[in-house]
């Protein structure tokens, strides 16, 4: 009997646990509203150098909305994301409706609490690989959920797409090496034929 | 039993080993070719030979499958598709399917050490190269040529197959390529690895990955160079002094190329290698993607899971080779090819099985399985090869291992190309293929020791055999001698009844009588 009412509890605390962290519903995307209203001074077809080139992105509340739809907003997050273009046969670059598996934006730009305006200057991050661009904010809620957002370019991320040049990666130190250590092995096969030959005499 | 008979006569042992004049520290035939396998052991020539030969095989299994576990980099700082990804991929395994042709003829002229040593040090700037590359088309040339050395294994079983004995070749053959292919797995660690420890000296992570690169370089280098130092191709010595002297006959290449197309079972076996081996290969190139992506794991996660399926190389392999060895020993030549056709059928099995399976834990668990089935048939296959021709060995072997890398090539083409299969479907269409193309090695039929179905053609003999392989004249000149001496010492192939109740591990003659009489 005490071992019913054992099982029993450890059943209603294990429900308790899964019910406060298990994981919360997964936001969708075609569901958050598009409350933000999000710029940056980067025009469409522009190039920035990664480590190198900035610019500035500025968000702000949709002013015509009722007062209090930003109530549950904490967080927002403003990403730089892939263009279409981008993401054209790059299965790891994917957009999904379920944001826990979407793959468009994979770069924060800044994460700070919510205010109704913000404005941020950011310097592009040396590890942006080259590829085309736009920047999408989200409201995050007290859990990290994505509740809102918006971004820089229409509903087909067809306008404001901007170019990021990123660093090759391809130092002189490393292009001297390889051709040395080619030569290297090309002089060594060369040498050991000249012994053997001479050997062989 | 045989051990203890031969321990207790210290001459006859004496007798062998110091045959010819030459003293070796292993017990050997009448083809000074070793009658023992002593795995920790670097006595010379044997032993040392297969620890530099599955060494090089193994730096050169690590620079081929260098580039899979960094793409999450590479793609980025390149800007690669999945297009050019799955190019390369084919690319990295087809470049073999030649080289290794072309190895096998090396090999049966020149030598398996100058062979290889040269194949090795001509594509170490492939993988120093790879450094340095900049767009889809340079990924897709440094993966092709740096793919070139995976011939490297053809000089691998050409060199086991001439310092080791018939009893223990299938196990010395499985070590060798088994330890070798488990270069494709260990690179899988080895890789982000180097990466990680670089991007914490200060380095940026698209430079990272590149300074990456030079330790497989320098690997690979550094084994050619040994290899060429402390190397020898058989007991005797080099090729090149062995011409010399006499000792061995020079072959011509028209005579070995006709000798081994005209053998079908060459044929035979470089299909199913393909759906072994070339499996394996696939599988070293799609396997991280699939459970990073499939399961969402993250890159050092799916990258061990991909390690651990060419990790099981270290026993699978050697497994396979030791499985042929004891079917041998029991059922002769037609034990081996059972054993062979059952146990990559069963590869098949778990291949198709793991398309199937959804969850991550029981993936695992069947990767492990299809790994274990799948390599030790590469083992199996190899101890069959050595005895289809004695003349062409070295083309056999390229034939069979190009056959592998035609495997890797058909199979990424067909199921992992483009968008055509999701990965889990083309796995399992893998595995059907596995098991259709494992059937025709029920056509494998040697007339002195017989195949699956079928026993051995009456009066036929294992020296009428390698000997219809050199015409009369080269017959009266003593060319064929050394098919001779290796067609002695594969009578057990015939199985228990053809050895009759001797068993002797070695054919030559000892000294029965009683010594006191």
């Amino acid at each position: 009997m005490a071992g019913l009412r054992l099982s029993k509890i450890t059943i209603a605390l294990l429900l308790l646990i899964v019910c406060h962290v298990g994981p919360s519903m997964a936001a969708l995307f075609n569901q958050l509203p598009k409350t933000l209203i999000v710029t940056a001074t980067t025009k469409s077809g522009d190039v920035l150098h990664a480590g190198e080139d900035k610019f500035t992105v500025t968000w702000a509340l949709n002013t015509s909305l009722p007062s209090g739809a930003d109530a549950n907003y904490k967080t927002v997050k403003v990403l730089l994301c892939y263009a279409p273009i981008s993401q054209h046969d790059r299965k790891w670059r994917k957009s999904n409706n379920d944001l826990k598996k979407d793959k468009t934006c994979q770069f924060t730009v800044v994460k700070q609490d919510y205010s109704a305006t913000g404005k941020h200057e950011y310097t592009v991050a040396r590890d942006i690989p080259t590829a085309s661009y736009f920047v999408r904010a989200y409201a995050l809620d007290a859990s990290g959920t994505q509740v809102a957002f918006g971004q820089t370019t229409d509903a087909n991320k067809k306008t404001n797409i901007f170019d990021v040049v990123g660093i090759t990666g391809r130092t002189t130190g490393v292009f001297v090496s390889a051709i040395v250590f080619s030569a290297l092995s090309g002089v060594a096969l060369a040498f050991f034929y000249v012994v053997e030959n001479k050997k062989k005499k | 039993m045989a051990q203890a008979m031969e321990q207790s006569k210290p001459s006859t042992l004496e007798m062998e080993r110091s045959s010819g004049g030459v003293k070796f520290k292993m017990p050997v035939d009448s083809d000074h070719k070793a009658t023992e396998f002593w795995l920790f052991s670097f006595a010379k020539p044997h032993m040392r030979a297969f620890h530099l030969s599955w060494f090089s095989f193994f730096c050169c299994f690590v620079s081929s499958f260098a580039a899979p576990p960094l793409l999450p980099l590479i793609r980025d700082n390149l800007s690669l598709t999945a297009t050019d990804i799955g190019n390369a991929g084919v690319a990295s395994v087809s470049g073999a399917v030649f080289a290794r042709l072309a190895m096998g003829t090396a090999c049966d002229l020149v030598g398996p050490r100058l062979a290889s040593a040269t194949l090795i040090l001509l594509t170490t700037p492939a993988v120093y190269c790879s450094a340095i590359i900049n767009s889809a088309t340079g990924f897709l040339l440094v993966r092709f040529f740096t793919g070139f050395s995976l011939a490297s294994f053809v000089s691998t079983q050409f060199w086991m197959s001439s310092m080791f004995s018939a009893p223990k070749v299938g196990r010395a053959n499985g070590f060798a390529g088994g330890w070798g292919n488990l270069g494709g797995g260990a690179t899988q660690l080895i890789m982000p690895l180097v990466y990680e420890l670089i991007k914490k000296i200060g380095s940026t992570h698209f430079i990272a990955w590149r300074i990456a690169f030079f330790i497989p370089g320098v690997m690979q280098t550094g084994s050619a160079i040994a290899l060429l130092l402390f190397g020898q191709d058989m007991p005797d010595g080099n090729y090149k002094q062995l011409h010399k002297s006499g000792d061995k006959h020079k072959d011509n290449f028209a005579s070995v190329f006709k000798h081994a197309v005209i053998n079908y079972r060459g044929w035979i076996t470089a299909l199913t290698y393909g759906y072994c081996f070339g499996v394996e290969l696939t599988i070293d190139n799609i396997i991280a993607q699939y459970f990073y992506d499939r399961f969402s794991v993250n890159i050092s996660k799916a990258g061990t899971i991909a390690a651990s399926f060419g990790l099981a190389n270290i026993i699978s392999r050697p497994g396979g080779g030791f499985l042929s060895d004891y079917l041998s020993d029991k059922f002769g030549m037609r034990g081996r090819l059972w054993g062979l056709w059952i146990i990559q059928t069963l590869g098949g099995v778990f291949c198709l099985a793991l398309g199937r399976t959804n969850s991550l834990a029981g993936s695992i668990v069947v990767l492990l399985l299809f790994s274990f089935f799948c390599q030790a048939a590469c083992g199996l296959t190899f101890g069959v090869v050595p005895f289809i021709s004695r003349r062409s060995l070295g083309l056999i072997s390229g034939m069979t291992g190009g056959g592998g890398n035609v495997g890797a090539v058909l199979t990424q083409l067909i199921f992992f190309h483009g968008s055509k299969y999701s990965t889990e479907d083309g796995i399992f269409y893998m595995g059907i293929m596995i098991i259709a193309c494992t059937l025709p090695v029920i056509l494998i039929h040697f007339p002195q020791w017989g195949g699956m179905f079928g026993g051995p053609m009456p009066g036929r003999t294992a020296e009428d055999y390698y000997q219809s392989e050199w015409s009369h004249h080269e017959q009266q000149k003593g060319y064929d001698a050394a098919s001779m001496r290796f067609a002695e010492n594969s009578v057990k192939e015939g199985g228990p009844r053809a050895t009759g109740s001797s068993h002797s591990k070695h054919t030559v003659p000892v000294d029965t009588s009683p010594g006191n009489v």
